[in-house]
């Protein structure tokens, strides 16, 4: 009797062990707390909140200027030495292989800065030029107002951990932003082309329509 | 009973708000200090559910093997990078920590530890110094961070923890396989 309830406890541990592993990660799919936190934005589909961007070129607007257009935003800041380069990069990748018929009529790109304080105009103006960005369908922007910009970057689950130097770590990726102004897909930075097809299977829809 | 209310009194002070703040501020404490503290706190704290319900006890866990497969289990699960980002942001899995590694894994180590022979308990140490191997290299190489509120090179450190860990472990292994340890007893 004794052995079998031994047996037993087994079987018992093994299953909640199952069932602890089977919800900590989503039904196996989220390992880690970035790939819940994008599978949960994908289906929240956040709203962009209000907030009031001043972009390089010093015009001050609120996001619904892009209202009608789906905007591809990335959050950076220009000191950024490591990530923020290859995220850039990337988008400007992703930027020639749209078609050119939908730039600045269908999609906009927009890289919002994290570090206010640092970023003004000038210093988004320049940075911009490192990426060919034209200022107009890339635009580059901060978010003066602190309480604005950690709203948003709370909605859309942007994680920003300053260090002793100045520095900050923060989780990147391309947000895809619909007409109405819902965040609809949060895609990995790193993957160009499937980034870009993606994008541009939306837009063909959405001119075909 | 001394080490049951020792235990007890380590459990609180580790739930002090103070000190849960200063442990997770830094993601090795958190991982190498703060959680093998709650373990300890609940192997300590096993003399009292031991001596309180020794027929439980003697009946589930008989030879050991499923309290120490709830040890590792448990053991497993904090290992996850995600379990340790969302202790930070959502307060039911820190809550869930604070039970599950002294009472889910500290309890039933002391249990099962008297139970199994010094065969089963070497297995138990390669299983850990395996599992110390594989986080530390996961740690150390992954190139993306792995936790959102740690930063990168804090993951570093931490891999480098598990790999410290590991190599202490191997060396204590081959200590016990070449040398006769009746000669000592």
């Amino acid at each position: 009797m004794k052995k079998h309830r031994n047996s037993l406890g087994i079987v018992v541990v093994l299953l909640f062990g199952f069932t602890l592993f089977y919800f900590g990660t989503d039904g196996f799919t989220a390992y880690t707390a970035e790939t819940a936190r994008v599978n949960q934005l994908k289906e929240d589909q956040p709203k962009f909140p209000i907030v009031t961007l001043e972009d390089s070129n010093q015009r001050v607007y609120p996001f619904s200027e892009f209202q009608n257009k789906y905007v591809l935003v990335t959050f950076i800041y220009t000191t950024c030495t490591t990530v923020c380069i290859d995220l850039e990069m990337n988008m400007s990748e992703v930027y020639k292989r749209i078609p050119e018929a939908y730039i600045g009529e269908e999609i906009v790109f927009l890289s919002i800065s994290f570090d206010p304080t640092v970023d003004d105009p000038a210093k988004l103006d320049m940075y911009k030029n490192f990426f060919e960005s034209d200022g107009e369908t890339w635009r580059m922007a901060r978010i003066e107002n602190q309480a604005e910009l950690d709203l948003l970057l709370d909605e859309f689950g942007v994680i920003v951990i300053p260090d002793d130097y100045g520095n900050y770590a923060h989780n990147s990726a391309f947000y895809l932003v619909d007409k109405e102004g819902s965040l609809i897909d949060v895609m990995d930075y790193k993957d160009i082309e499937g980034s870009a097809s993606k994008i541009i299977t939306i837009l063909n829809k959405e001119v075909g329509a | 009973m001394k080490q049951a209310k020792y235990g007890l009194l380590l459990f609180v002070f580790l739930a002090l708000p103070p000190v849960v703040n200063i442990l997770e501020s830094i993601m090795i404490i958190h991982m190498h200090m703060q959680m093998p503290l709650l373990i300890i706190a609940g192997v300590l704290m096993a003399k009292f559910f031991l001596q309180r319900y020794p027929k439980f006890f003697e009946t589930w866990n008989q030879n050991g093997i499923p309290g120490i497969l709830l040890f590792l289990v448990i053991l497993l699960y904090w290992m996850i990078p995600r379990t340790m980002d969302e202790a930070l942001t959502l307060t039911s899995v820190e809550v869930f920590k604070f039970i599950s590694l002294p009472f889910l894994a500290g309890v039933p180590l002391r249990d099962s530890w008297r139970k199994l022979g010094s065969f089963k308990r070497n297995i138990l140490f390669i299983v850990i110094t395996i599992m110390s191997f594989a986080l530390g290299l996961l740690y150390v190489k992954s190139p993306v961070q792995l936790c959102n509120n740690y930063l990168l090179i804090e993951q570093i450190t931490l891999g480098w923890g598990y790999l410290t860990m590991a190599i202490c472990l191997v060396i204590y292994l081959l200590y016990i396989s070449f040398t006769d340890q009746s000669a000592y007893e």
